[in-house]
């Protein structure tokens, strides 16, 4: 079963992950539920109007601008990586997080290997499905090994040319 | 030239040391080739024929003799005594062990030096003009542009799994020593009627199985912005590149498919809603700046004795003037290039002794500034008229004094099949026997400025969709055959060559090019080269010359 | 007539399978009638520590003895034409000099694999 790993600040730490991913076909079931995108625009609102806890998952094909009046009201966008080559996620969650403001949790899901880790923190994800097997001191270590980056993201950090002053 | 400072080289230990890790958790099994293949390939380290292969970056084509000497260095420890430069200003390696590439890795680490983005689905290795800082004509110093962007495209966490492989050049003078418009993005530097610092935006062009010239999507971006511009179209190539079929997946297709305009106003829309927050601040440009302006040249006189005297007595450094020695914006001054097309050598490789003779060479007489050229050469853009004699006769000691810059013996040509996996056909070969047919030195200046261009397959890395001469190796029933095309330029006249005809067997490919000097020398006018006769008399009489016998 | 090759993964090596080895002389690789090479290719693939990409290859008898059809493995057999003293081709000898001998005129079957991989 693979662990769901969450970031907190510089921490990593392993979280039980309460979402369902609901396929299209599939009944939704009680409790927080992750939804397609097209799911969602169909039947989303009725759910969170309801005070449910959703989420919503975006293809990497998908606008994630499309969610935008939705935002303040889902609970996690999972952006996903049907291969870890396909870096378009990237991208979402940057959006998520720059230009739509979104606060609530941005997750990786697909194939998402620890080797990417810092490109994920530097965009904006804030919990991962790892598809290898890594645990949360393989994140934290793979996030943690360069002492300095060289341009903005949307995480904020201070780049190189900050640090210099 | 850029000094790297303390957080610089924090960088690259860093680099280095998480390499090492992948490269132990890939012998060890922890991660599938699958897996580890990006990583390497992040870290310019391919699978060849042969062994590894580590192509090194050389930044914007700029070496101090420090780094050229960790180059003769890995030569000599790692591999078998020799580097080869490429078309995109770096040193491949060819012999290289996985096992040995971390050490290598913390050894460039030491002087300044990284292999990073040098392959992969990423922004590679900025290239600009080898004369830069040298000649009169640029507009601006590239070098300061294509730093900001090295820096700025390092590890970019947004754009590091593109859809295919992305390159930019930098070009800020008259004459295009770039092929800017050959690349993903090519920038020229250029001052608006107020004299403001902008960039012509060239975006969409790209070699490879389908050629393309960038169109020009935005005319003047002022120089502030260029990040923030940058980000936009990456942006959008990022989100709407193609990812289904690798030969489709290039930036230049999807330029193609929406057309310049639509492109053009997609980037402008996400450029607006980026705003300034991405754009580098005056301090930090200043700073980059300033790292290169600080070029201690003496005041002389603008012409030298000593060098008019060498030419007058020595026929062979008259000629290395001729064709290897360019005018310096500084009097007294010459750029000097070394050329690594030797006859009967392999183009663009450089044996490590001679790699510590242009290190020394630097240091003594060239204010310790190297250049590497998109053309497979080498350049010492600082040296003083007085000394040219004398640097002269050390690189023909060295084997590095052939006089032929720009001639149809300064052959471009890519490893070919018999170093890459990538290969149909072989180029070394090919390019050796042209080079025989003219090894005559006075015919070469006969012909005059003549660019050949050979690649092994349709991935043209020797860059034959704009040699003036291309030559495109295919597998024709398992046998080597060249497809020969003319007219194609990456200088400021940019033009995609034209197919001549069937493609010739190796060993006739010579004599087709020797039938093609014949009719340009036939019939061209006072002051044409060859690629002017062809675009004036077109295809037909070049046709008509190499195909005749078979009618 | 067949034989297995791949890369050694520590160092790129070309290599060749030999009853469960891998050598790096062509001369000394296992050779497989028809189909009898699968079962190399699959306990091959299940070494991902050591090689990589194992596929088999075509050989057919030359002047000096049995080489590999395709060139391009010819060329991965012996070592780059521009530089005789660099690659497998510097040992000399009768079995390289048959390498260099052959000639062929069919395409590898290792082609059709590398078009994809890139």
């Amino acid at each position: 079963m693979p662990t769901l790993i969450r970031r907190t600040g510089q921490a990593f730490v392993a979280a039980e992950d309460v979402f369902t991913d609901v396929a299209d076909e599939d009944a939704i079931p009680d409790g927080p539920v992750i939804l397609s995108l097209t799911r969602f625009q169909a039947e989303g609102d009725a759910l969170v109007t309801a005070g449910r806890s959703v989420g919503v998952r975006i293809q990497p094909d998908e606008a994630v601008e499309d969610l935008a009046y939705d935002l303040p009201r889902l609970a996690l966008v999972a952006a996903v990586f049907p291969k870890f080559r396909d870096g378009r996620a990237f991208t979402t969650a940057t959006l998520l997080r720059e230009r739509l403001d979104y606060r609530g949790e941005v997750r990786a899901v697909g194939e998402v290997l620890r080797d990417q880790a810092l490109f994920m923190v530097r965009c904006g994800f804030d919990s991962f499905a790892p598809a290898d097997g890594a645990t949360p001191s393989d994140w934290a270590k793979a996030a943690g090994l360069f002492r300095h980056v060289y341009q903005r993201a949307a995480d904020g950090r201070a780049p190189a040319f900050e640090e210099r002053g | 030239m850029y000094r790297y400072d303390a957080i610089d080289r924090e960088f690259l230990a860093d680099r280095a040391a998480q390499f090492r890790d992948q490269v132990v958790r890939r012998l060890a099994g922890d991660i599938t080739e699958d897996q580890f293949k990006p990583l390497r390939l992040m870290n310019g380290l391919y699978l060849q024929l042969h062994a590894y292969m580590l192509r090194v970056a050389v930044p914007y084509g700029s070496l101090n003799p420090a780094q050229m000497r960790a180059f003769a260095h890995i030569a000599r420890t790692w591999d078998k005594g020799y580097g080869h430069f490429t078309t995109r200003q770096n040193i491949q390696f060819n012999w290289v062990r996985l096992g040995d590439a971390p050490d290598i890795l913390d050894h460039l680490a030491s002087v300044d030096l990284h292999a990073i983005q040098t392959s992969g689905n990423c922004i590679r290795n900025v290239t600009s003009d080898p004369y830069a800082g040298a000649t009169a004509q640029e507009v601006d110093d590239p070098r300061v542009w294509s730093e900001v962007i090295r820096q700025w495209s390092t590890l970019h966490p947004e754009f590091s799994f593109l859809p295919r492989k992305f390159k930019i050049a930098v070009t800020a003078a008259e004459t295009d020593r770039t092929a800017a418009r050959a690349h993903d993005i090519g920038l020229r530097v250029l001052r608006d009627a107020d004299g403001a610092l902008g960039f012509e935006v060239m975006v969409g062009g790209g070699q490879g199985r389908t050629p393309y010239l960038a169109p020009t999507i935005k005319p003047f971006l002022p120089a502030s912005r260029l990040i923030s511009y940058l980000e936009a179209i990456l942006r959008v190539y990022n989100r709407h590149g193609r990812r289904d079929n690798i030969y489709k997946a290039r930036i230049k297709i999807l330029v193609a498919s929406l057309g310049a305009e639509e492109f053009a106003r997609q980037v402008e829309a996400e450029w607006s809603k980026i705003g300034e927050g991405r754009d580098l601040p005056d301090t930090e440009l200043a700073r980059i700046r300033g790292e290169f302006v600080k070029v201690p040249f003496e005041t002389l006189s603008p012409r030298s004795a000593g060098f008019e005297a060498a030419q007058a007595a020595d026929r062979a450094f008259a000629r290395f003037v001729r064709n290897n020695v360019k005018a310096h914006k500084q009097p007294g001054y010459a750029i000097v290039e070394i050329s690594l097309k030797a006859p009967g050598a392999t183009p663009g490789d450089a044996s490590a002794d001679q790699m510590d003779v242009v290190a020394d060479l630097a240091e003594r007489y060239g204010l310790s500034d190297i250049r590497v050229t998109h053309e497979q050469n080498l350049v010492l853009p600082h040296v003083k008229l007085d000394d040219v004699p004398a640097v002269h006769r050390e690189l023909a000691a060295a084997g590095l004094a052939t006089s032929n810059i720009n001639l149809i013996s300064d052959i471009i040509a890519c490893p070919g099949l018999d170093y890459c996996a990538l290969a149909n056909a072989r180029a070394i070969p090919v390019a050796q026997s042209i080079q025989d047919r003219f090894a005559d030195p006075d015919r070469a200046e006969e012909v005059g400025e003549l660019k050949i261009k050979i690649s092994g397959c349709i991935n043209a890395c020797g860059h034959h969709h704009v040699g003036h001469i291309g030559v495109l190796g295919v597998d024709k029933k398992g046998e080597e055959f060249y497809q020969l095309s003319l007219g194609g330029s990456g200088a400021e006249d940019a033009s995609l060559a034209a197919i001549l005809g069937p493609a010739l067997p190796a060993d006739k490919v010579a004599g087709a090019v020797d039938k093609l000097v014949e009719t340009y020398l036939a019939i061209r006018h006072d002051g044409e080269r060859f690629l002017d006769t062809f675009r004036r008399a077109g295809m037909t009489p070049f046709k008509e010359a190499v195909y005749a016998d078979a009618h | 007539m067949k034989a297995l090759t791949a890369n050694r993964l520590i160092d790129g090596e070309v290599v060749f399978w030999q009853a469960g080895q891998w050598v790096e002389r062509f001369a000394d690789a296992e050779l497989f009638e028809g189909d009898a090479g699968e079962d190399a290719v699959a306990a091959a693939k299940a070494q991902p520590t050591v090689v990589v990409e194992p596929y088999l290859i075509d050989l057919a008898q030359g002047p000096g003895g049995l080489a590999p059809v395709s060139y391009r493995e010819r060329i991965r057999a012996l070592g780059p034409t521009n530089e005789p003293t660099h690659g497998k081709q510097a040992e000399g000898g009768a079995a390289i000099a048959a390498l260099q001998a052959a000639t062929g005129a069919a395409r590898s079957t290792g082609r059709v694999d590398l078009i994809r991989r890139k």
